[in-house]
């Protein structure tokens, strides 16, 4: 019976220390610090910024890596433009998706398709800092001395199929996002990695255009 | 191992005759295998985009697929969108052994997930004996057909002026997949180009070979 009890308190101290993110800590207070996100974003109007991609394949030990231009405008306008190493540029605007690459445009509207919102809406979330109203997902707020961790745990089948978990770091010091890390359901992720951001520089509607 | 061999040939000529094969002339007696083109890799990426047609629906698709040769001998074949999830990991182990490790359910469909196997298996001269290879010439013998049988249908590895130039797929009838290669700068070199050509299925598969790593 005792070593019944052990093993349970294993599990659960297993789980704990599972959901608990290396050098993080958990976020007593969620609602000052979303009090916090908003009121850091509420002057930001649009975002440029550089990312690095990096794909980790666990199972192969291999990392592949991209980069590209980020632009962001409120409310709901993202532009993702891959340049290394090769062309593709996505485009999400007001439930519009467009997606080119070197041979062919294509549209999607994504008010047909629930996955695709919610793809959709992940980004813009984590730009607009309402990551912690997707229903889509249990968040969770962990914090280090230099960054704030949400940690997103699918609660759709939707999302459930596609990744076991999201996470997006945030700079204590602005509130901007510093890295984005999909874990898909193999335990492979992807991190976009956000540099030279620059906020509010007028970004011209054209880039966002879905045509 | 005599009466494989006959059955074989056998096999062969048949699916040679009425078939855009019937032109060709045997060559008796043991020429140099294909094998000796057989795709020598540690890692390969390619950026990737797959074009077709179903019914009058047209498709198109684009990702990056990567080739990557473990220290057990297992090869895999990882095909991934740009924002890097992944779409299917497919593996053959040092015997050529063939498992799906993963798959989106989008695309796990039978016939589907066969299709792309005998692809990549040609590709990469997967499961082939070069005692089991038969020759051919076409074009006053400058051009070598080596030919394996498959589960369905024949295998023809192209190649001239020692240069391996295309792989062929056919049916007992018709010709059902060409693979066009070119940029491959050594005779065990990944090719820098590749187009999967699927006359039957109506989709193509084009391969493009990309820097690995991006500037810093």
């Amino acid at each position: 019976m005792n070593k019944l009890i052990v093993a349970f308190l294993l599990t659960i101290y297993s789980t704990i220390v599972f959901a608990q993110p290396t050098g993080f800590k958990e976020v007593k207070n969620v609602a000052a610090f979303q009090q916090e996100l908003t009121k850091a974003n509420t002057s930001i109007l649009d975002i440029v910024c550089d990312f690095t991609q990096i794909k980790n394949m666990s199972l192969l030990a291999e990392k592949i890596k991209s980069k590209g231009k980020f632009y962001y405008k409120k409310e709901d306008k993202v532009r993702i433009e891959y340049t290394q190493p090769f062309t593709y540029l996505l485009i999400m605007n007001n439930g519009q998706v467009m997606v080119k690459d070197e041979q062919k445009t294509s549209k999607i509207n994504t008010k047909n398709s629930k996955a695709m919102q919610s793809v959709n809406r992940i980004m813009i979330d984590c730009m607009r800092g309402t990551v912690l109203q997707n229903a889509d997902f249990k968040v969770s707020v962990f914090d280090n001395s230099s960054q704030y961790m949400l940690s997103m745990v699918p609660v759709t089948d939707a999302m459930r199929k596609m990744f076991q978990q999201i996470n997006v770091y945030l700079l204590k010091k602005n509130f901007n996002v510093d890295k984005l890390s999909m874990v898909e359901l193999g335990g492979d992720f992807t991190d976009m990695n956000f540099v030279n951001a620059q906020h509010n520089t007028g970004l011209n509607e054209s880039l966002f255009k879905v045509k | 191992m005599n009466h494989f061999l006959r059955l074989s040939s056998l096999l062969i000529l048949l699916a040679a005759c009425g078939s855009p094969y019937k032109q060709l002339v045997a060559l008796p007696g043991k020429n140099r295998s294909v094998l000796a083109y057989k795709p020598q890799y540690d890692k390969e990426l390619y950026r990737c985009t797959v074009n077709g047609r179903i019914i009058f629906k047209k498709f198109h698709l684009s990702g990056v697929l990567f080739f990557k040769k473990v220290e057990t001998g297992t090869v895999h074949a990882v095909f991934q969108n740009e924002m890097g999830y992944t779409f299917f990991d497919f593996e053959w182990n040092k015997d050529d052994s063939f498992k799906v490790n993963q798959v989106i359910p989008q695309l796990d469909k039978p016939a589907l997930i066969k299709t792309l196997k005998k692809d990549f298996s040609l590709l990469l001269m997967k499961g082939l004996d070069s005692n089991k290879e038969y020759f051919y010439s076409s074009g006053r013998g400058k051009t070598l057909y080596s030919c394996f049988t498959l589960d369905n249908g024949v295998a023809y590895y192209v190649s001239g002026n020692n240069k391996l130039q295309r792989i062929e797929n056919a049916g007992k009838h018709k010709k059902v997949l060409t693979i066009s290669i070119a940029g491959k700068k050594t005779d065990n070199a990944m090719p820098d180009t590749i187009l999967f050509n699927h006359h039957k299925a109506n989709f193509t598969i084009a391969l493009h070979k990309l820097e690995r790593h991006v500037d810093e």
